[in-house]
């Protein structure tokens, strides 16, 4: 198996408290890998780390290259698109602004990503503050695939959202997949079980488990690793 | 009635002055969270600058002269500026009290250097003739120079607003201002917006320096520190980060200062300190800018 | 923080026996020198006040002057517009700079960091603008606030007394230094300290921020004010200066450069400030500079030139001024012997 991401050791200290206590996992080249666990254990704090949004000591080698010296912008540089766990889209500027700050490549893909959201290209001219939340989300998952990238890091893309914007979320994803790897955090484990086919476990700072997600079919696993029913959906 | 037009345009030129320098002051705040103390120092770069120029360079005091003047003073400023961003902002990345502290040391250093260099009496600029004249408005008589002031603002705020509107950089910058750390997650080298605000906001303190020899019939060391204080106002009634804001406030700051100055001496100054207070108890966030932080 | 260990704690107590005993040999005999560390002294105590404020509670005030200004007025006016001696004077100028630090503190601490900062300025340049222009005849502008010679002791007056004055200056110092150490020391200190780090952690304790910031905020300026009283008497008059944003910013100097929050940085950071401002100057005048060419040598004969270069070589690499300095070659020279 090709290496998309290795995590070695990564530590993160932020104002005293030490919250990613040396955390490892491997992250499998041209599919889905879900990083899982209870809320506050770190899963946001690892996507910031791998992008350098906070301190961080250990390694972190995207492919072959390690990136853990790097600074936010050329990790992004280096191929990786992120998307922030509370969007944070650029509420004063209008959508289309939004997406073009995130160009990078010569040729952005807007036909994919108005062809995912036409709702993007009806209120291109909208500002993003004004927009829904779905409508913040699909900026934010926008963002990311205007550009070819090797790795695309996802947080909890469907918090919050109604069942049909899950849907269309997980759709715009699953089509990412086909062009690149992702590690997505989610809470929403039918997703889960939908498009990934590797899981990460948290717990507390470090990696507790890795497998895949047809354990999750196990409601005594998925309350011991998640403290939720996962199974009964 | 006629004095009263007088006042408020004469004020109107005072705040044209300010958010001359107010809005470098509000862009580098609002980007970079660097409350820059030096930015007087870069207006009275810009004020020697024009002093030099006008008396050892092209001493014809004609117009076109002066017109130069006006441009090297505010390369001037931008350079300053942007060697100040180069060699002492940028080592201390993110430690934004110590940034401050920085340029408050700077201020100190560069005020007393042209007190070393010029002397402590201030160098009488003379503007050419044309600036002597006076428009006639109603009955009011108004100096022509307080025109040249506010036109030359309003050349500054409206090619603020196409660069903010239309170019990358001023994308990039209207994004920082909002959430730099996301900018840089975008993959943009947010540094680079850095230099370039303290270039624009070094050029713009340049041209008000210019301009304020002409205001102040001269220039000595502490010229941009007496601008300074107002300018810091002005940037926190607007609201930090936001150049309309900052606009607005200079007009408010000084025609106030101004039409109160004329009936009670001091007094204009004093109201609109507190003036600053009450915005700032009512909404700490200034008239149109983000929450200070 | 304290940068003292236990056995160097009495160098201050050794340094101001120095200084009392000095001003009665040869070394610091000249009334000249000797007003140039009464001013010295002021200023240390000054910074120490301004300390309390930065270091021990976490507040950048752009205004402290005003508190100093108003005691050092309120005592002048007193003086030479009512007659009153020197205590009722300064009693009364105190009381004065209580009342205007309580209404700006409340005032300025509804907004927090540099919006706080603003505030404190604005405060302080209004009533630096008072004097300067000597509003409803308050100040008598640049002309300053003479003292009245008739509300003092005659011990305090003339060339002949400048030593009294030295102590006079030294015992403020170190009754402001006794203060402080004391108020850091309290229990109300340690709040002021966890203040300064952690704001929520206090809260979530019970206890009102705002109330101890304030507490804070007005001893400073009280302190600032007695400091101001006696500078009317050691330096015979209220000038406008006294309020103006560059002395706070002098203040905000002497305790980067001494280094922050340690007490005697403060007081170190005041002495070398005023000395070495006052004591360029006549390098300069006893032409020692002449050497060097103007465009270097006008700028350096301006101590607040060299001063100035040296606070910014501290904050870029020297943070904790001075007694951080001292700290860490403590701390290296430490190891390298075990
Ligand atoms: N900037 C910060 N300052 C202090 N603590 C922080 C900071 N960022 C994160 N933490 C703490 O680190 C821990 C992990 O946070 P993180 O956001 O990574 O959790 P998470 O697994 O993403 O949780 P959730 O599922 O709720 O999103 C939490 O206890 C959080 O409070
Ligand atoms: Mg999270």
């Amino acid at each position: 198996m090709t290496k998309a991401l290795t995590l070695a050791d990564v530590n993160v200290t932020i104002k005293g408290s030490h919250i990613l206590q040396g955390v490892n996992f491997e992250v499998e080249a041209g599919v889905v890998t879900g990083l899982l666990g209870r809320n506050g254990v770190g899963k946001s704090t690892t996507l910031r780390s791998i992008v350098g949004l906070v301190p961080r000591v250990g390694s972190i080698k995207l492919f072959e290259q390690e990136i853990s010296g790097l600074k936010t912008h050329e990790v992004i540089r280096a191929g990786v698109a992120f998307v922030p766990e509370d969007r944070e889209i650029f509420s004063t500027l209008t959508v289309l602004e939004n997406l073009k700050l995130a160009e990078r490549d010569k040729n952005p893909d807007y036909d994919t990503v108005y062809n995912l959201f036409p709702e993007l290209l009806k209120r291109k001219s909208q500002r993003a503050g004004t927009l829904s939340g779905g409508q913040q989300q699909m900026v934010a998952v926008a963002r990311a695939l205007l550009n070819k990238t090797k790795l695309l890091l996802v947080d909890e893309p469907t918090k919050g959202l109604a069942p049909k914007l899950v849907t269309e979320v997980a759709d715009a994803l699953e089509v990412a997949a086909q062009a690149t790897t992702i590690l997505l955090v989610e809470q929403n484990l039918p997703l889960i079980k939908r498009i990934a086919k590797n899981i990460i476990v948290m717990d507390q700072g470090v990696v507790v488990h890795s497998g895949v997600p047809t354990e999750l079919e196990n409601p005594e696993f998925a309350k011991q690793m998640l403290g939720v029913s996962g199974g009964s959906h | 009635m006629e004095i009263f037009i007088t006042l408020f345009i004469t004020g109107f030129g005072l705040g044209a002055l300010y958010f001359l320098v107010a809005s470098g002051l509000s862009l580098i705040y609002g980007l970079m969270g660097v409350l820059n103390f030096a930015h007087g120092a870069f207006l009275t770069a810009g004020a020697y600058a024009t002093w030099y120029f006008t008396t050892s360079i092209r001493a014809d005091g004609s117009l076109s002269s002066y017109v130069i003047s006006l441009f090297i003073a505010g390369v001037v400023g931008a350079l300053f500026a942007v060697a100040t961003e180069q060699i002492l902002i940028k080592y201390l990345y993110d430690r934004h009290i110590d940034q401050a502290l920085v340029t408050v040391g700077l201020g100190f250093v560069a005020t007393s250097a042209y007190l070393g260099w010029f002397g402590s009496d201030p160098l009488i600029v003379l503007p050419p003739t044309q600036l002597y004249n006076t428009v006639q408005i109603g009955d009011a008589f108004v100096g022509i120079d307080r025109f040249l002031y506010i036109g030359v603002a309003a050349l500054v705020l409206i090619a603020n607003f196409l660069m903010m509107r239309y170019t990358r950089i001023g994308l990039i910058i209207r994004a920082g201002v909002e959430n730099r750390s996301m900018v840089t997650a975008l993959g943009i080298d947010v540094r680079k917006a850095f230099t370039f605000v303290f270039f624009i906001g070094g050029f713009a303190a340049g041209l008000g320096g210019a301009l304020a020899t002409t205001y102040a019939s001269g220039v000595g060391p502490t010229l941009g520190d007496a601008f300074l204080i107002y300018a810091f106002i002005t940037v926190v009634i607007g609201g930090m980060g936001s150049v309309p804001g900052t606009a607005i406030a200079a007009i408010v700051v000084g025609t106030t200062q101004v039409l109160v100055n004329y009936y009670v001496q001091g007094l204009g100054d004093f109201v609109v300190v507190m003036l600053l207070a009450l915005v700032l108890l009512v909404r700490p966030q200034g008239l149109l800018g983000k929450v200070a932080h | 923080m304290n940068l003292l260990p236990g056995k160097y704690r009495y160098v201050p107590v050794l340094a101001m026996v120095f200084f009392g005993v000095a001003a009665f040999t040869p070394i610091l005999n000249e009334p000249g020198l000797q007003q140039t560390f009464a001013v010295a002294f002021l200023f240390a105590a000054l910074a120490l006040t301004y300390d309390l404020l930065l270091g021990f509670t976490g507040l950048l005030s752009f205004g402290h002057a005003l508190y100093y200004a108003a005691g050092a007025y309120g005592a002048a006016y007193a003086m030479a517009r009512w007659d009153w001696g020197i205590i009722p004077a300064g009693i009364f100028a105190m009381v004065f700079a209580t009342l205007i630090a309580l209404f700006t503190g409340a005032t300025a601490l509804r907004v927090k960091g540099i919006a706080f900062a603003m505030v404190t300025l604005a405060f302080a340049e209004a009533g630096h603008v008072i004097a300067v222009l000597n509003m409803w005849g308050l100040s008598n502008g640049d002309q300053t606030l003479q003292l009245n010679f008739d509300s003092v002791p005659d011990f305090f007056l003339g060339v002949n007394n400048t030593r009294n004055l030295y102590l006079l200056a030294l015992v403020t110092l170190i009754l402001i230094y006794v203060a402080v150490w004391w108020l850091t020391q309290s229990s109300m200190g340690r709040v002021l300290q966890a203040l300064r780090d952690n704001e929520e952690r206090v809260s979530v304790l019970g206890l009102k921020p705002f109330n101890f910031k304030l507490i804070a905020f007005v001893l400073a300026g009280v302190m600032a004010a007695f400091v101001g009283v006696i500078a009317v008497i050691v330096t015979n008059n209220a000038n406008p200066v006294m309020g103006s944003t560059q002395t706070t910013i002098s203040l905000l100097l002497m305790v980067i450069l001494g280094g922050i929050a340690t007490r005697w940085g403060a007081v170190i950071g005041g002495l070398i400030y005023v000395v070495l401002s006052q004591r360029l100057t006549t390098l300069d005048t006893q032409g020692a500079l002449s050497g060097l060419p103007e465009w270097i040598g006008g700028p350096m004969s301006e101590p607040a030139f060299i001063l100035g270069v040296i606070f910014i070589l501290v904050v870029m690499f020297s943070p904790g001024g001075i007694a951080g300095a001292l700290y860490r070659l403590r701390m290296k020279f430490g190891s390298s012997v075990k």
